[in-house]
């Protein structure tokens, strides 16, 4: 975007739109309701930043030179295409068919959880992730990080050898060489019973390798294990101690519950169990159903959680634990609640809470709500608030009658006593007093990503021997003797526990591309036991864990499960210990002038991904923004220190300083900034090197979350940022229309509204005559729909088509330019108040069109319609005139500028799906429902002489949605699932009054407030009012 | 002033240069459009494989069935070229000696594939389906000839796209009842479009000329 020159952005609607006399006004960024002179510029060219030239590079006379010398050199080669082997198998294994893919049941660990997985191998090598439906937190559904994660196994920055540094050089050793000092080395550390022998462990919930660290700990009883994770669930863990006297885990279950109340949480965005507690949380909210739940978010930044709140308050971090006592204050007032007299000391506690926390009149409702609604409420903090807030709210579930209901707890069997603060700053201590003679780090990234006042990267140079196992030769292998290259979970065997405990199994799909070892493996080396193969490590563990009666065929089925069944954690019924919780709470000082706010990126989670081009390109769920982080600001915090989008910051925090890019985003906390970890990285790869801005800096022990104290200085420069929420806005006049018409294209109502008139969402609709005969659709007749009210922006429908439907990374440049190449988005609109909004987003794809603008325009005929409604696209007769996206109404034609698949490495092409045809230039693209699915599901029905199910035909946006958001089926089936949905009154056509006819449509949303606190919101700003006229 | 005077020969150049390149021009697109088409470039397009295999004598004289080396042809889109564990089925103990085996032997001994060069080659962007056709009544011989009468595999039909139309949008001349898909030499008893027009009914047969089809 070009930089801004506003000097201020309003917090109200701009004179124009308000005199217009609007009702419910949607705006895609503040420049848009700022309505800036710039902006307007911006939007007069749809191609923005034409002025700069098409070529970059050799300019075009130069250009014409070289093309006129090349014309010249082409000769008449042969006539015929260069000849093509077949390469058939020597010995082909039984059952397999070449070309016919196949699925295999996997674990991915991530934070130590594993998360169940169906991987699609296409001749032997893995190109699509899917979840595993037998899963427990699955169910089906995959994240951005599982989808993305068939990229990173065929990254060609993974390190492929192993390496030693020999002072500062470093060379490659061959992997006996690497065997042979393993076997020395250690054998030496076992003589002297593992002094100085330290490992340093991600966060890992596998029983191999707890085996294995146990019989390493008998073998080397000196040696030391700590485990250290920078995005950690330390504080739940601390929080149930105090609470229960025993650490624990809290498993909420979201479709038990009628009122959620989150404070500073996120389980539906950033929780490891996330995928289960969307698809609960879509449950209870069925407007059909009669009752809906509700939701109220109390939170720092902006999260999912807080986007699809019925109610949110955005405070700064130092509020919320006030805010929390003074909820629980005014709670056990009521009468409602009996008090126990093992409660008198949290009584005092709560009696000195401060009494004017902001924001009465809404704990008011939301206590209401909760009473009305005992043990069927849930109350729920964020991993980010310190441990006396879980306490705190454990103690109010217990009071509401939601334990055992709402929530349940169950032994967190992986804590081992000690959090991971505790760890890494015991590991430090040992390394600075000089204990530490041999470091062995088994993954993560402690020299990035541990807390910047440990200085633990001067202590690691100066460690005699240190082993990194990691996939990437990254910050922490720079400075290791050795590096030892990881097999990547895709790779290997092994076996982890998803989050309520069910052991899952890990299969490779594909043998180690470079010779990779698991954790498992190396640990099985350095004690030099006779197995040190993953398979026989797995099975050896798994055999003694659950001793089967037939292990050949339990072990069979659980490879063909992905799961163990009934090995979920069992369910503990603790008793609340208020005593404890009122003795833990110390008061925290708020520190000015700022509060920062570090969270995990929605994309590169800790950093670990940032090689990764595909998440790199996923424009954030919230900000839109693509390769970068930013320092979030609230529109008031900018507007006084005249700070705009790209205005380069220096934060500084308690003697360390970083710099980073500013972002105005509205509902952001005031005084806050909030900031997302994983950036800046300087060891990352070709791809992540150098992206965004490195703000772990200033993340110290005591204060990893967030920290008050913060000071903002403006540096004078600016930084161009990415951003893909102003795209497409055609011209002015196209603007107005736009925004006259958003909220046609976003249709939203209050369950009240709703349920008093079952149409409130068709009042707009004026279809208009058709001139001409319709087209009868026999046969197949395909359809689709979205739920608004399902969808929670997690953009894992994005990552799972650019992952089926080989859609290239473009880079920051173009996506400047607005060729972002994803054939799905997901639009987010704010509405209301800059301070506090409303968030609506709607994930936009081609809607296949009956009377489909972009087929009437093209002069070649490569884009027509078929006999069972789809818009295809034929990649071999387009010209690339672009006149058929000129002529879409929801821009969703993506159009390859250049080749954008040129510089491959051998490995990054093995990730394509040959099932669709990979695009060079000059073509354009866009959403074919998965035709590829389509056609392989009509090609067996047919070979097999039967019908097609609904359901069998899956798109892959489809599949991998954890709110089950998008269904596809046929029409003409009027049992199809899709037919169904189509009946409801809630479902509505995009732009349909242009009578296009399209075969997606949508489901409203339907919000769920409290009535007591919708009566102090604007009237003009109400849902359901559509404007007069 | 003097004026420069023409020869009288000249006053053909006009008229003869037009008529020249007229006939040149239609020569050269003539030439262009049939030296061009599919016909000419790509049928009878008879590669050198790198094993002497003879599909005359296998599937000729000996009678083998198609199905027999190219198995997955009626569950897969790929008619997959045989293993060499298929060939070593038969040349494990028949004729092992012989000189034109032993790079079927070496591949089989080693785990080295045989690359062998692909004759019926469609471009990247056409999705063809074997099952697709197979199962419906088409047979071996509408696409890729009397492969049982060639020593060496050449390919019989141009494969263009026009080529396939003509069938999809008339498959009645070419469909045959399930059981004589691999039977070369089959001709029908009787009127082979009456037949392919019961075929066609009893069995739903409707070749789709979307675009979707074969492009995706």
């Amino acid at each position: 975007m070009p930089s801004i020159n506003t000097p201020k952005h309003p917090t109200r609607l701009s004179p124009k739109t308000e005199a217009a006399g609007h009702g419910k006004r949607y705006w895609r960024s503040l420049d848009e309701l700022a309505d800036t002179p710039e902006f307007r510029e911006f939007v007069e060219r749809e191609f923005p930043n034409r002025a700069a030239g098409y070529l970059e590079g050799p300019d075009r006379r130069q250009f014409l030179r070289i093309m006129a010398a090349s014309f010249g050199l082409a000769g008449l080669t042969a006539c015929r295409w260069p000849k093509e082997n077949i390469v058939p198998y020597a010995l082909r294994p039984e059952g397999r068919i070449p070309g016919v893919p196949e699925q295999y049941a996997t674990s991915m660990e991530l934070g130590g959880i594993g998360h169940g997985l169906l991987v699609t191998s296409y001749d032997g090598r893995p190109i699509k992730v899917e979840g595993n439906p037998s899963h427990p937190s699955n169910q089906g559904a995959a994240d951005v990080y599982a989808q993305a994660s068939v990229l990173e196994l065929y990254d060609p920055d993974r390190g492929k050898y192993p390496y030693i540094k020999e002072g500062n050089q470093s060379r490659t050793v061959s992997w006996p060489d690497l065997d042979s000092f393993l076997r020395h080395h250690f054998s030496t550390a076992r003589l002297q019973g593992g002094k100085g022998f330290c490992v340093l462990s991600e966060a890992t919930s596998s029983p191999s390798v707890r085996e294995l660290r146990h019989r390493l700990l008998d073998a080397f009883p000196q040696a030391r294990w700590f485990e250290y994770e920078s995005i950690s669930g330390d504080n739940e863990r601390a929080g149930t101690q105090i609470a229960f006297g025993h650490a624990l885990r809290v498993h909420p279950h979201l479709d038990q519950a009628k009122i959620i109340l989150c404070l500073d949480a996120d389980p539906l965005g950033a929780h490891p169990a996330k995928l289960k507690h969307v698809r609960e949380f879509t449950r209870g909210r069925d407007p059909e159903s009669g009752t809906m739940n509700r939701l109220y978010a109390v939170e720092t930044h902006g999260s999912t959680t807080g986007s699809l709140a019925d109610h949110r308050l955005a405070l700064p971090p130092s509020m919320i634990e006030p805010f929390a006592l003074a909820l629980a204050a005014e709670l056990i007032q009521q009468p409602e609640i009996q008090l126990p007299t093992s409660a008198q000391a949290i009584q005092e506690v709560l009696n000195n809470a401060p009494t004017d926390a902001p924001h009465p009149e809404w704990r008011a409702a939301l206590i209401k709500d909760l009473i009305s609604n005992r043990g069927q409420s849930l109350v729920f903090v964020g991993y980010q608030q310190p441990p006396f807030l879980h306490a705190l709210a454990a103690w109010l579930n217990d009071l509401l009658g939601n334990t055992g209901r709402t929530v349940t707890y169950t032994r967190d069997e992986l804590y081992q006593g000690v959090t991971h603060a505790e760890a890494i700053r015991a590991l430090t201590e040992a390394m600075k007093s000089g204990q530490v003679e041999t470091l062995l780090i088994l993954g993560g990234n402690p020299v990035y990503d541990a807390p910047a006042d440990l200085e633990f990267p001067a202590l690691l140079a100066n460690i005699p021997t240190s082993l990194h196992l990691s996939l990437y030769r990254d910050e922490t292998s720079a400075l290791c003797t050795w590096y030892i290259p990881r097999a990547h979970y895709l790779e290997a065997w092994g076996d982890t526990r998803a989050y309520d405990g069910t052991i899952s199994t890990i299969q490779p799909l594909i043998e180690p591309l470079y010779g990779g070892r698991t954790p498992a493996e190396l640990l099985a080396r350095i004690l030099a036991g006779e197995i040190t193969q993953g398979y026989e490590i797995t099975r050896q563990t798994l055999q003694n864990l659950i001793q089967p009666a037939d292990f050949e065929s339990s072990w069979r089925q659980w490879l063909h499960d992905g799961v163990i069944a009934d090995t979920a954690f069992p369910p503990v019924t603790p008793s609340i210990q208020p005593s404890r919780i009122a003795a833990a709470w110390k008061p925290s000082p708020t520190e000015g002038p700022y509060e920062i706010v570090f969270i995990p990126d929605s994309k590169l989670y800790d950093g670990r991904f940032a090689n990764n081009g595909w998440l790199q390109e996923l424009p954030d769920f919230m900000t839109k923004m693509t390769w970068d982080n930013a320092a979030l600001l609230s529109p008031a915090t900018a507007n006084a220190l005249h700070v705009q989008d790209g205005d380069l910051l220096r934060l500084k925090l308690r003697g360390r300083q970083t710099e980073a890019a500013a972002f105005i985003l509205p509902g952001q906390p005031p005084q806050t900034v909030t900031v997302a970890l994983g950036y800046g990285r300087t060891q990352a790869g070709r791809v992540g090197t150098g992206v965004g801005f490195p703000v772990h800096a200033l993340r110290v022990s005591g204060a990893m979350d967030f920290s008050g104290g913060l000071t903002i200085d403006k540096t004078g420069r600016v930084y161009q940022q990415a951003c893909t929420q102003d795209h497409h806005a055609i011209d002015l006049v196209g603007l107005r229309e736009r925004g006259e018409r958003v909220h046609e294209l976003i249709r939203e109502a209050t369950l009240e509204n709703y349920q008093a008139d079952p149409h409130v969402f068709h009042h707009e609709e004026h279809p208009p005559a058709q001139l001409f005969a319709e087209h009868p659709y026999e046969g197949h007749k395909w359809g689709m729909t979205i739920d608004l009210n399902a969808c929670t922006g997690c953009s894992a429908c994005v990552i799972a088509c650019q992952a089926e439907n080989n859609i290239p990374v473009v880079g920051k440049e173009q996506i400047r330019r607005g060729r972002e190449m994803h054939w799905i988005r997901i639009d987010r609109y704010f509405s209301g108040e800059p301070e506090a909004p409303r968030v609506a987003r709607q994930p936009v794809t081609c809607v296949h069109c009956e009377n489909a603008p972009c087929e009437q325009v093209c002069p070649v005929n490569a884009t027509v319609h078929t006999h069972e409604g789809l818009n295809v696209m034929v990649y071999n007769r387009c010209v690339g005139t672009r006149y058929c996206s000129n002529n879409c109404p929801f821009k969703v034609r993506r159009f390859n500028f250049f080749n954008y698949h040129k510089h491959l490495e051998d490995t990054e092409k093995m990730v394509f799906n040959p099932e669709v045809t990979v695009r060079s230039r000059g073509v354009m693209e866009k959403c074919t429902y998965c035709v590829q699915r389509i056609e392989k599901a009509k090609i067996q029905a047919k070979n097999n002489g039967r019908a097609i199910q609904d359901g069998e035909i899956v798109p892959a946006c489809a599949q991998t949605c954890p709110a089950q958001a998008i269904v596809f089926g046929d029409l003409n089936n009027p049992a199809s699932r899709v037919s169904k949905l189509l009946e409801h009154n809630r479902a509505y056509a995009m732009l349909g009054g242009l009578n296009l006819k399209p075969r997606t449509v949508y489901l409203a949303r339907v919000w769920n407030p409290n009535p007591e606190l919708v009566e102090k919101e604007d009237d003009h700003d109400s849902p359901t009012n559509h404007g007069s006229a | 002033m003097d004026f420069f005077s023409f020869p009288k020969w000249t006053n053909f150049v006009p008229p003869a240069l037009a008529i020249f390149l007229v006939i040149s021009s239609s020569y050269a697109a003539t030439l262009l459009y049939l030296g061009g088409s599919p016909r000419t470039t790509d049928v009878g397009y008879m590669p050198k494989q790198p094993v002497e295999y003879s599909h005359a004598l296998h599937a000729g004289d000996l009678g083998i069935d198609c199905r027999y080396c190219h198995n997955t042809v009626e569950h897969a889109a790929q008619a997959s070229i045989p293993p060499t564990q298929t060939c070593m089925n038969c040349h494990k103990t028949i004729r092992a000696n012989s000189q034109k085996l032993i790079p079927i032997q070496e591949s089989y001994a080693t785990g080295n594939p045989v690359k062998w060069v692909r004759v019926h080659d469609l471009p990247d962007y056409v999705y063809f389906n074997h099952s697709a056709h197979v199962t419906r009544g088409v047979g071996c011989v509408s696409c890729h000839g009397r492969i049982d009468k060639m020593d060496v595999v050449y390919q019989a039909e141009t494969l263009s796209m026009g080529w396939c139309l003509d069938c999809h949008r008339n498959p009645e001349p070419h469909l045959r009842p399930a059981g004589f898909i691999t039977q070369l030499d089959w001709q029908p008893e009787g009127d082979p479009v009456a037949l392919g027009k019961e075929l066609r009914q009893k069995h739903n047969i409707n070749p789709s000329t979307d675009c979707s089809t074969c492009h995706r």
